[in-house]
């Protein structure tokens, strides 16, 4: 038996393997364009990315907005004074040497801010007004600072332990 | 089902441990005290002494300092480098208007670490004075003082490194009158002495 007819298709087939090619034959291929029914649904990936995306600039706008309005918030938040209170109305045990006191408060400011008018004159005017607040503040809390130092000097010299020696003994 | 994003929140969290760390670390060696604990004290005061001034206003107030006055260019180079002062004091027409926990609030904050108590004089008549640093390796990184008699209490706290030979020198020179916070009956009779 001749069995070229499997390789190249010459030669005598074996009827069995016509028989075969008969059978199959209606199963080769057959190009023709691809019909899909119109019933036919495809699932579809949800794309998250431009959700993310607003997602992301909603956040950084609010971030920047928090951002914003506590600086403008510390830019405009009150300013910090130094409150020096006293009683409305003197009383009578109150110590006589504070009653002429605040005068030279007074004319002390008048003259640091005389000082200042010159150095301060390149700010801007609420710039400036704040500025020589602070001033005022900051020699307020250096002259008490000075006068605790000062007393923790005397507190701790030499001749006022020998004037407590002296007094216990 | 599976879910879109696998978010492991293990990682951020230790990036922002390692970010907030040495900020935590920074805020603990912080000198600044609390001192808002003391606020109810104003009302019961005869005097109060308040005064906040915080870096900005620190910077604000250099800006206003004269260069051609020596008190205030002194002055000038005191507060350079400092980032804060912030002074609290009270005077009483009575005794016992404040506590020992009144005291205590602001003596807790200094028995933190690095804190160093440089002075320490009790009297029973006189009060107590504390004087405490707070030492950044040599460096001075702040200073309090803590000072309490029967009518007054008194609390400063300088932030940032402060020359204490400077802030030494400026006593008697800044021109800013008495306010009559140091008790000036008590020197009155000592320099009577």
């Amino acid at each position: 038996m001749n069995d070229d007819y499997l390789w190249d298709k010459t030669g005598q087939p074996d009827p069995q393997i016509q028989q075969l090619e008969d059978i199959l034959g209606t199963l080769h291929y057959q190009p023709k364009p691809l019909a899909l029914p119109n019933d036919l649904r495809v699932p579809q990936r949800r794309n998250y990315v431009p959700l993310v995306a607003i997602a992301a600039s909603l956040l950084l706008a609010l971030l920047a907005g928090g951002i914003w309005l506590r600086v403008r918030s510390r830019d405009e938040a009150p300013k910090q004074q130094a409150r020096v209170e006293e009683p409305s109305t003197p009383k009578p045990e109150e110590k006589p040497n504070r009653a002429p006191q605040s005068p030279v408060n007074k004319s002390v400011v008048v003259h640091n801010r005389r000082q200042n008018r010159s150095a301060s004159s390149v700010l801007p005017k609420g710039e400036r007004e704040e500025a020589l607040m602070a001033k005022e503040q900051l020699m307020l809390a250096l002259r008490v600072t000075t006068q605790q130092l000062h007393l923790v000097h005397t507190k701790t010299s030499p001749a006022n332990q020998i004037k407590n020696q002296h007094r216990v003994g | 089902m599976k879910p879109l994003f696998h978010i492991n929140f293990r990682t951020p969290l230790l990036a922002l441990l390692l970010v907030l760390a040495p900020a935590l670390v920074a805020k603990a060696q912080d000198s600044r005290i609390q001192m808002g604990g003391l606020d109810h004290l104003a009302a019961k005061a005869s005097q109060t002494v308040d005064v906040s001034i915080d870096e900005r206003l620190m910077r604000l107030a250099a800006k206003v300092f004269s260069d051609k006055d020596e008190d205030e260019r002194e002055v000038k180079q005191l507060i350079a480098n400092l980032k804060g002062i912030y002074v609290k004091s009270f005077e009483f027409d009575t005794d016992g208007q404040f506590v020992a926990a009144d005291v205590e609030t602001i003596r807790m904050q200094l028995r933190a670490p690095g804190w160093t108590r440089l002075v320490n004089v009790t009297s029973k008549k006189e009060g107590m004075l504390e004087v405490y640093l707070l030492m950044n390796g040599e460096q001075i990184g702040g200073l309090a003082v803590l000072h309490t008699e029967d009518r007054e209490l008194t609390v400063v706290n300088i932030v940032g490194p402060v020359d204490l030979d400077k802030l030494a020198k400026l006593e008697g020179q800044l021109g800013v009158p008495e306010l009559g916070i140091e008790p000036t009956k008590k020197t009155k009779k000592e320099d009577e002495k």
